[in-house]
């Protein structure tokens, strides 16, 4: 797996299939004993042609091959898109609409945050804090399956607004979610800077200094635990956002230490703009009527995703498909400080360093439409799960004795 | 902070060949119409060193027919993104890396060459992104006249038709 070159030096193949998180990257690791001095990272295994297939698709259906570009922040990108396409179009979002989205984009902030806490754990060993972090990432799951139907791929947005509203019992339950989520947080919070197992283990681990963040043009949480107050709902805001106080959290450490308490505190500061939102949901329609021919022009819309700033390029010719669209997701702006964080770091640092951007990956994705020949049937998430328990049974597995979180659960 | 304006004023009195050709789109957005590779060169190094462009966040690949576009989008610290474009001919795609002044466009640019078969001279050795090893040469997916219907995945071979052949499902 390794061989050695004439300067004593090892080079250690790592990948593609890696320690960090279940999707393919290479890393070619020089060491020097344990001590990391050259890596070379090779991504690109898992490119999907998405943006030539939007060219050859329309917009409504360009939304939807666009929310698969990730399936653990896919509203960021449907927002991005759909703003794109809104401003070539002239349209205005109504209010309402703007803060469901909102709403949507702080849950799934939530739910990436706690999903990265865990596997952060999980990277360092400490498997107990990972169980923790993914029980409470269920809850906020729960949330997102009963406001939009789905846990991930959430098919809220639609250009012009959204597709679904929020009733007085999904904001009920929300709120539910919001207080019993906090004080995990603010445990987490503690944890992370008073167990050793985190705070000692992860200072000092994966160094990216304000001047190297922004040479590398690192975004998001890497950026601002180096102190950047970078936050595109602060900078650019962005569908309700202007209506709503948000702080960008920073923190002085520029190690992972300093991502994971930037990322903790940042899950609080979700939790105030979701309050926000539910206090200050406008009455009134979630979509005005768009075009399906989009006038010619350009635009760079953009988004701040959990990984960071998330940027959509399209270019309209007037038609009802797009001449070019590029997205440039968070993680692609990020692979450059890795580099830099690897070398000089050790070899036992190297799954977490490269956890600690929270690089994108892919999760199963469901679906609520059941389309067979004429008759299509919407599904609300009971009928789904027993859906679900039904499919299984065909298959030879009962699943039906497991008990399901109830309203009550929160 | 320096508005939009001011930063297209000043970038028009420094390089009196952005005369028409530098606007705000909106606000936030500063747009350049193609530029020739020294000049927009120039523009880049500029709003780099002197006017707090810190960040590259993209290149935008584009096909324009006997052209090929790069837009480089650039953005300072108040969220300003700056869209600076060049553009080389598809007969000599050779534009050069602005790697040394960005480092963080080293991927995006590795992609300007396997996507869209510019030469990006400067541009440091690393692998290739983001097609697999074997992908037949000079094919370039992202360019407006390459087919998907004409590529076999099994044999990695690209096989557009011939003459007046015609291949059904051929139209993109």
């Amino acid at each position: 797996m390794s061989k050695k070159n004439k300067n004593n030096r090892i080079v250690l193949p790592i990948g593609p299939q890696h320690p960090s998180l279940k999707e393919p990257a290479s890393f070619k690791i020089t060491l020097e004993g344990e001590k990391v001095v050259n890596a070379v990272i090779g991504v690109g295994y898992n490119h999907r042609g998405l943006e030539k297939a939007c060219e050859s698709r329309n917009y409504i259906q360009d939304l939807y091959l666009i929310e698969r570009v990730c399936g653990i922040c896919s509203h960021t990108h449907s927002t991005a898109y759909c703003q794109g396409i809104e401003e070539l179009a002239g349209l205005t979002v109504p209010r309402r609409a703007a803060y469901i989205r909102v709403i949507v984009a702080e849950l799934e902030r939530l739910h990436s945050h706690l999903l990265w806490l865990g596997v952060a754990a999980h990277e360092i060993g400490f498997d107990t804090l990972f169980m923790y972090t993914w029980r409470d990432r269920e809850k906020v799951l729960d949330i997102l399956a009963e406001v939009c139907g789905n846990r991930v791929n959430y098919g809220i947005n639609t250009i012009g607004g959204v597709r679904r509203d929020i009733d007085e019992m999904m904001l009920q339950d929300i709120s539910k979610m919001a207080d019993a989520l906090e004080d995990q947080i603010k445990y987490y919070l503690d944890l992370a800077l008073t167990e050793t197992t985190l705070s000692v283990r992860l200072a000092g681990v994966g160094k990216l200094s304000r001047e190297d963040a922004l040479r590398f043009g690192v975004v998001g949480p890497v950026a601002r635990s180096a102190g950047i107050a970078d936050d595109v709902r602060v900078t650019e805001p962005y569908a309700a956002y202007g209506e709503v106080s948000v702080k960008p959290v920073t923190d002085t450490r520029a190690d992972v230490l300093g991502r994971t308490v930037v990322r903790i505190k940042e899950m609080l500061e979700s939790l105030n703009i979701i309050r926000f939102c539910i206090k200050n949901l406008p009455d009134g329609d979630i979509a005005v009527k768009a075009p399906l021919r989009i006038p010619a022009g350009e635009v760079i819309s953009r988004t701040e995703a959990p990984r960071g700033e998330n940027i959509h390029f399209i270019r309209s010719n007037g038609t009802d498909r797009p001449e070019r669209v590029r997205v440039r997701a968070p993680s692609e702006a990020n692979w450059r400080g890795v580099k830099h964080m690897l070398e000089g770091g050790y070899l036992a640092d190297v799954p977490i360093t490269i956890a600690a951007i929270d690089p994108c990956y892919s999760c199963t994705d469901r679906a609520i439409v059941i389309d067979s020949g004429s008759r299509t049937e919407v599904m609300d998430w009971q009928s789904l799960r027993q859906y679900s328990i039904d499919w299984y049974k065909k298959q030879g597995i009962d699943v039906s004795s497991v008990k399901l979180p109830t309203r009550e659960y929160y | 902070m320096q508005t939009e304006k001011e930063i297209v004023e000043e970038l028009c009195s420094k390089f009196g060949f952005l005369k028409d050709k530098i606007y705000v789109k909106r606000q936030k957005r500063i747009f350049t119409e193609f530029l020739a590779k020294e000049e927009f060169e120039q523009v880049l190094h500029y709003a780099h060193d002197k006017l707090g462009f810190y960040r590259a966040s993209h290149v935008v690949g584009t096909d324009e027919g006997n052209d090929l576009g790069f837009i480089y989008l650039l953005s300072n610290g108040d969220g300003i993104i700056l869209a600076l474009k060049e553009k080389a001919p598809k007969s000599d795609p050779v534009i050069n890396s602005m790697t040394d002044v960005y480092p963080s466009l080293e991927q995006h640019e590795r992609e300007l060459v396997d996507l869209f078969g510019a030469v990006v001279e400067g541009l440091p050795e690393g692998p290739s992104y983001p097609l697999p090893d074997g992908w037949p040469k000079g094919s370039y997916p992202m360019r407006k006249d390459w087919n998907p219907n004409y590529f076999d995945r099994n044999t990695m071979t690209y096989n557009p038709p011939t003459g007046d052949e015609k291949k059904e499902g051929g139209s993109n």
